[in-house]
């Protein structure tokens, strides 16, 4: 899949007044969200082969292949991203309220059928269990490269990963844990456009100590800092593309963030963002 | 100067060509000659030669001046007064030919001729000396444009610029005129005062009034506001406000008919105006046909009725009558995908069958010619058409709220096929309900049958529970959901499959039968389907039918299950009255059969049969030489004797008051 997007600075005075334009622009109320994102660094393992040996029936196509093939020889940056709720911040972590000692691995909430129950409706949980938390993996290219058409451009794809130890699968994979940040945003939708208000929050520094694994609980909201000091914001508006081979999708798609660009005009402007800024190569 | 000046017609102050042609119709040289009067007209080409309409239009503006004042009084003095004057000269015309000949005429035509001659050569002369003069004058301060209009004669005699003028002392005034002059000159101050002060006042006036008419256009506004309707500014007008009464979520010919100007009358009232749209109020009606005889059919709300005054109804009509529109719109799409239900369309109409001989019928019509009589005993159709009318209306604002939901989501990728919006399922539920109680109905009424027959007979059949729509749950409280409201999840709990449950104690302890009827709201298979199941421990190699179709198929199982359980009551009945060995043995139960031996060679054979209206069981005495065996034996068995006992009606009771009676008669 391709994504095309287009980015604009929002300096925080003018958050709230951009927030109302964009719901009357879209005709919706802004969905509040809060994304964790974990961020893995692909390495090489010692003695695994670099490159698989295929024969020429083992050709994939286009995008897919490319996916594979970045995926595969370990050179990019990759992300966890997963959704959690303003409550879940500076609540305590599951095990400690359940009584001190470890719990039993909590079951997945599927198989335990919750909110099935119809007598007993499930009480809204403050407390965060990162072991129940769902995570997606999402893989962005580098932009490409010498695009005239003054959108940014890139190849992504983007997979849920099954309810398991992610930080282990990921290793199993080929993937270390760097760090995390948690992306706070307002979503919008209009018509094929997804706009995104966010900006980026810093988990509080906790001494010298470096973190080698995700945090298993979050701190309170107050305590995140942002990672612009003046708080600003980033409005990111983006169209995905399932095939990039399809230019009448790819030249529809740009339209419509162009028209977006224009609709705009007078609150931000939205420009094409450097490519070396969003790199996810391994350098 | 003073000669021409008196010779000039005194209205006009134009150029002397254009006096000559404008004035002469009207009024004639009478101070030139006594006795004969020419008109000057200019001499007419009646060709084909027309002016262009700008021409025309700006000769017209010059002529008369502006259009702004022309009005029928003006046109009607001005034709008058034509015609007065054209009639006066045709008139001296008329008396004049009477009285010359033609040779006086003539003579007089050319003496008269000259004489005009003679006084255009001195007018000419005559203004041609006072353009020198004005010319002469003016060329010490504009000698360009005074050379231009100076004579030769003139620009050769005089050279340019040699005259001057100046104001010299006047001679002092007289105490009189000096006095006049100051009286004149006050009285005009006073006039134009008078004037500016009065128009000044009328300015005021003006202005108060449109401030008056403003903040009554801004109250308005203001109180639609306040009533919570959206009010923004028209996307295509941009110095206009419109309040947004329609639905965002709608299809998007609906969403943009969804908004309306509101625009300021003269005095200040709102006008609300909707653009191109049809007029009247839309409605749709829901009728509910008995045999192709209209026997309920809904009324339009209040609403909808187009006598809307103030501009909060004018509104709500408008909100309403978009809705209609739009409902029969999504009413149509569905029809037309269930045609193969026998769902027929017609331009303005749907009808639905419902069952065998209820039928809905569903019409786009005007609220106010909607007016139906009422045919007699048509309130229990009119609570159902009704009913029909609110679930398809409440339906449509959920279609709504889903569209919305789906709007909001993030973005599916961009592909070459746009998604197909899928039809709302607006009438659907409310048939799937309707076919589905029908359904239930007969089914109730045919176990209430049957059991009534048995229990007439004698047997003691315990109750049967009936829970007819099982799988509504209004009334339990709904569990809290993360993304739908209650109200939704209520929504959602009508769109799922309907089910109702018959279960029925049998005579045998222990034994029951089960009917579960499922009528599919959603999606396919439509219709209601059945699945009987049997738990009879008595005879444990029956199966149960299982998943059944039609109705017919389901009262056979029933009525198998009974005559099972009735041929097993009696087989086991007498074990326990009695010791003797006598005893109904059951040898074909499922046709309802059973067998008494009494001796080698002689039998009794019971027939039971049960249906819904009657119970009917009959015994053969059977003598069969050679044993009960089939083959050879079998054709010469004869009946002896043979009783028969049916449920009959209280008139006419039988001999035995009930079947097991009979059975214990038989049996001793």
């Amino acid at each position: 899949m391709h994504e095309l997007l287009l980015f604009a600075s929002v300096p925080v005075h003018q958050h709230a007044e951009l927030l109302q334009q964009l719901a009357g622009l879209t005709g919706m109320q802004p969905r509040h969200c809060f994304e964790r994102r974990l961020i893995f660094k692909a390495y090489r393992k010692p003695g695994q082969p670099n490159a698989r040996v295929g024969a020429s029936q083992d050709l994939q196509k286009g995008d897919l292949q490319r996916v594979n093939k970045m995926l595969n020889g370990g050179m990019f940056y990759t992300q966890l991203v997963g959704s959690v709720q303003s409550a879940h911040f500076g609540a305590a972590a599951a095990d400690a309220v359940a009584g001190g000692a470890p719990a039993a691995p909590p079951a997945d909430p599927d198989t335990n059928m919750d909110g099935m129950d119809e007598a007993n409706p499930p009480l809204p949980r403050k407390s965060y269990d990162f072991d129940q938390q769902r995570w997606s993996l999402e893989f962005r290219d580098i932009p490409e490269a010498g695009t005239r058409s003054g959108v940014t451009a890139r190849v992504m794809a983007t997979a849920a990963l099954p309810a398991v130890d992610v930080v282990q699968l990921m290793n199993a994979w080929g993937y270390s844990f760097v760090t995390e940040y948690i992306v706070e945003g307002d979503m919008f939708v209009q018509n094929d456009t997804a706009i995104y208000l966010h900006r980026v929050l810093h988990y509080p520094t906790t001494g010298d100590q470096e973190i080698r694994s995700p945090r298993r609980q979050l701190p309170n909201l107050d305590q995140m800092a942002p990672l612009e000091k003046t708080g600003s914001y980033v409005l990111q508006a983006s169209i995905t593309v399932q095939d990039s081979t399809n230019q009448d999708a790819m030249k529809t798609a740009s339209q419509h963030l162009f028209a977006l660009r224009e609709q705009l005009r007078s609150a931000v402007k939205l420009e094409p963002a450097d490519r070396l800024a969003l790199d996810t190569r391994v350098k | 100067m003073m000669s021409h000046a008196e010779c000039s017609p005194p209205r006009h102050t134009s150029t002397p060509i254009q006096v000559a042609f404008e004035v002469a119709p009207t009024v004639p040289f009478v101070t030139m000659g006594d006795t004969f009067n020419l008109p000057l007209r200019p001499h007419l080409e009646k060709g084909d030669h027309h002016d262009t309409l700008p021409a025309e239009i700006s000769q017209i503006n010059q002529q008369w001046g502006s259009f702004r004042d022309v009005n029928e009084e003006v046109l009607l003095a001005k034709m008058a007064e034509e015609d007065a004057a054209g009639g006066a000269v045709e008139s001296i015309e008329e008396e004049d030919e009477n009285e010359m000949t033609t040779t006086e005429r003539l003579e007089e035509l050319y003496k008269k001729r000259a004489e005009m001659l003679q006084f255009a050569m001195t007018a000419h002369t005559e203004a041609t000396m006072a353009l020198d003069f004005v010319s002469l004058l003016l060329s010490k301060w504009a000698p360009r444009q005074a050379e231009s209009c100076m004579s030769p004669y003139l620009k050769h005699a005089v050279p340019l610029g040699s005259i001057d003028v100046d104001i010299v002392n006047p001679p002092p005034l007289l105490d009189s005129v000096a006095q006049n002059s100051k009286a004149v000159s006050s009285g005009w101050r006073l006039y134009n005062f008078n004037f500016a002060s009065k128009k000044l006042l009328s300015a005021a006036g003006r202005l108060e009034n449109e401030v008056d008419i403003e903040a009554r256009y801004w109250d308005s506004v203001l109180e639609i506001k306040e009533q919570g309707w959206k009010i923004c500014r028209h996307p295509r007008e941009g110095q206009t406000l419109a309040v947004q009464y329609g639905f965002l979520e709608a299809t998007p010919v609906f969403r943009n008919r969804g908004l309306a100007t509101l625009r300021r009358a003269h005095d200040g009232t709102l006008n609300l105006y909707k653009g191109l749209v049809p007029p009247g109020s839309p409605f749709v009606r829901v009728s509910v046909l008995r045999c192709s005889t209209v026997t309920g059919s809904t009324t339009p709300p209040a609403s909808l009725s187009d006598t809307a005054k103030t501009i909060h109804q004018q509104i709500l009509h408008a909100r309403d009558s978009v809705f209609e529109d739009e409902l029969f719109y999504e009413l149509l799409r569905e029809a037309k995908s269930m045609m193969d239900c026998g769902v027929t369309t017609r331009h303005n109409s749907i009808q639905i069958p419902v069952t065998d001989d209820v039928e809905i019928l569903l019409e786009l019509v005007d609220a106010e010619e909607s007016l139906r009589d009422e045919p007699e005993n048509a309130q229990l159709d009119t609570q159902l058409a009704e009913g029909v009318a609110y679930s398809m209306r409440i339906l449509l604002s959920f279609a709504h709220r889903l569209n919305h939901r789906r709007r909001i989501r993030p973005p599916a990728p961009l592909a070459s096929e746009k998604p197909r919006t899928p039809e709302y399922h607006l009438f659907r539920p409310s048939l799937a309900y309707l076919q589905h109680v029908s359904q239930a109905r007969c089914v109730e009424s045919f176990i209430h049958g049957i059991t009534g027959v048995m229990r007439s007979s004698g047997f003691q059949l315990p109750e049967y529970t009936t829970e007819i729509l099982a799988s509504l749950k209004i009334n339990q409280n709904l569990p809290p959901m993360t993304e739908l409201s209650a109200l939704e999840s209520l929504m959602i709990n009508f769109l799922e499959p309907i089910e109702s449950v018959f279960k029925v104690n049998l005579l045998t302890p222990n034994s029951s039968f089960t009917i579960k009827m499922r009528t599919n709201v959603l999606e396919p298979p439509y219709g209601t389907h059945f699945n009987v199941t049997y738990d009879l421990p008595a005879i444990p190699d029956l199966r149960s039918p299982g998943n059944l179709e039609m109705r017919h198929e389901v009262e056979a199982a029933v009525t198998h299950a009974l005559l099972l359980d009735i041929v097993t009551k009696v087989s086991s009945s007498n074990k326990k009255s009695s010791n003797n060995m006598k005893q109904w043995e059951a040898i074909y139960p499922h046709i309802g059969e059973l067998r008494l031996p009494l001796d080698y060679d002689t039998y009794k054979k019971m027939q039971i049969s049960l249906s819904r209206d009657n119970l009917t069981i009959s015994t053969n005495l059977i003598h069969s030489p050679g044993g009960r065996g089939f083959g050879e034996a079998f054709q010469r068995k004869k009946t002896v004797e043979s009783k028969t006992w049916t449920l009959r009606s209280s008139d006419n009771p039988n001999e035995h008051s009930s079947a097991l009676d009979f059975v214990a008669a038989e049996t001793a």
